[in-house]
């Protein structure tokens, strides 16, 4: 590789660490002002784009690795299962685990017929 | 309503205990760029150090992609920082949920779509004293996946995609699978539903017709734009009938 392409690594590096890190020390200066005269807020638009951005990542997710019907019915089938195993026992791993299970399962049956 | 967090545990291990189901997703696309770049002439550290200096899946494909076709370096680096651009909201929303301390600062590398959605939904049933601690387990857990999931790919991508074709369809539906179980709790009134429903389906259209990079912005977006119009309509008729 050549030396231009490293220094195209450590730009996108640096860049994509100041994204991540910079609106946290903004923030905190943010809350930190505010707090000398009420109550820790943030700006109602961003409390609300966090559970819209996974959402959002939910949505594109559901795309799956093969674009034909059986690749629909296994995402369909794996979605019903993590959201009955969700709703039941209201915890993480255990519907992830059955959902993919079960996406695998259809996948698999699906691919034999 | 959410899981308890389990006290009995040190938090670094509970975080890492949280952040599996995301080595599903993780590790089969990290296979993927690790097996492209070393295609596209890099070499096997080269396409690690990318992985854990950049770590950040989409924009990893496109630079890999634009540098082996010999596009201008400025531009590789814009239209990377362009697909990163949407992560700059996740912080601003964790901010509140942080203990104090300088180190959150450094573990802002770790700061993923993935991670900050797991963050955003465990951080407030986890006591704020063992906070730093949760997140720093669930974030060296994803990133040591996805550094060492290239480095396999470009060692043995290959061999593996052709031994277990099927592993590598029926993996990454952990991610949709632990996405789903993150919102699930977010589905509480008709408001929420039918904005949640908005940003779904908009994101998925837009993923269907290859705009990938811009339907997780555009989508929550939209989604926040209909949330503000519902709630004025709402309002408003609450005020025609109350008069």
């Amino acid at each position: 590789m050549e030396a231009n392409s490293w220094i195209v690594i450590l730009l996108c590096s640096v860049g994509t660490f100041a994204i991540r890190a910079l609106p946290l020390i903004w923030t905190r200066r943010h809350l930190a002002r505010q707090n000398n005269n009420e109550d820790k807020t943030l700006p109602t638009w961003l409390g609300l784009l966090g559970p819209l951005m996974i959402a959002a990542m939910f949505g594109v997710s559901l795309v799956p690795v093969r674009h034909d019907w059986i690749g629909a019915v296994a995402t369909l089938a794996g979605c019903i299962t993590t959201f009955v195993a969700w709703y039941r026992s209201r915890t993480l791993g255990k519907p992830v685990f059955l959902g993919v299970v079960v996406f695998g399962l259809v996948t698999f049956a699906c691919t034999q017929f | 309503m959410t899981e308890p967090f389990a006290s009995s545990s040190p938090a670094w291990i509970q975080g890492m205990r949280d952040a599996m189901p995301l080595l599903g997703g993780y590790i089969p696309v990290a296979i993927s760029f690790g097996l492209i770049a070393t295609q596209a002439n890099f070499s096997v550290w080269e396409a690690t150090a990318i992985s854990a200096l950049i770590y950040a899946g989409a924009s990893q494909f496109l630079m890999v992609a634009m540098l082996a076709s010999g596009a201008s370096l400025w531009l590789v680096v814009v239209m990377t920082l362009l697909i990163n651009a949407r992560h700059v909201v996740y912080a601003p929303n964790l901010t509140p949920l942080l203990p104090p301390g300088r180190s959150w600062i450094a573990l802002m590398h770790g700061l993923t779509d993935q991670v900050f959605a797991l963050a955003h939904h465990r951080l407030p049933a986890i006591p704020l004293v063992q906070r730093r601690g949760w997140y720093t387990g669930a974030a060296i857990l994803a990133w040591s996946s996805w550094v060492l999931g290239t480095m396999l790919g470009a060692v043995a991508g290959a061999g593996l995609t052709q031994q277990w074709p099927l592993l590598g369809e029926v993996m990454p539906f952990a991610l949709p699978a632990l996405f789903l179980v993150l919102i699930a709790p977010r589905f509480t009134s008709a408001l929420w539903i039918i904005v949640l429903m908005i940003t779904i389906t908009l994101a998925l259209v837009l993923a269907l017709l290859q705009f990938t990079n811009a339907a997780i912005p555009v989508a929550a977006a939209s989604g926040a734009l209909a949330y503000y119009a519902l709630n004025a309509l709402s309002t408003k008729r609450g005020n025609s009938h109350g008069s």
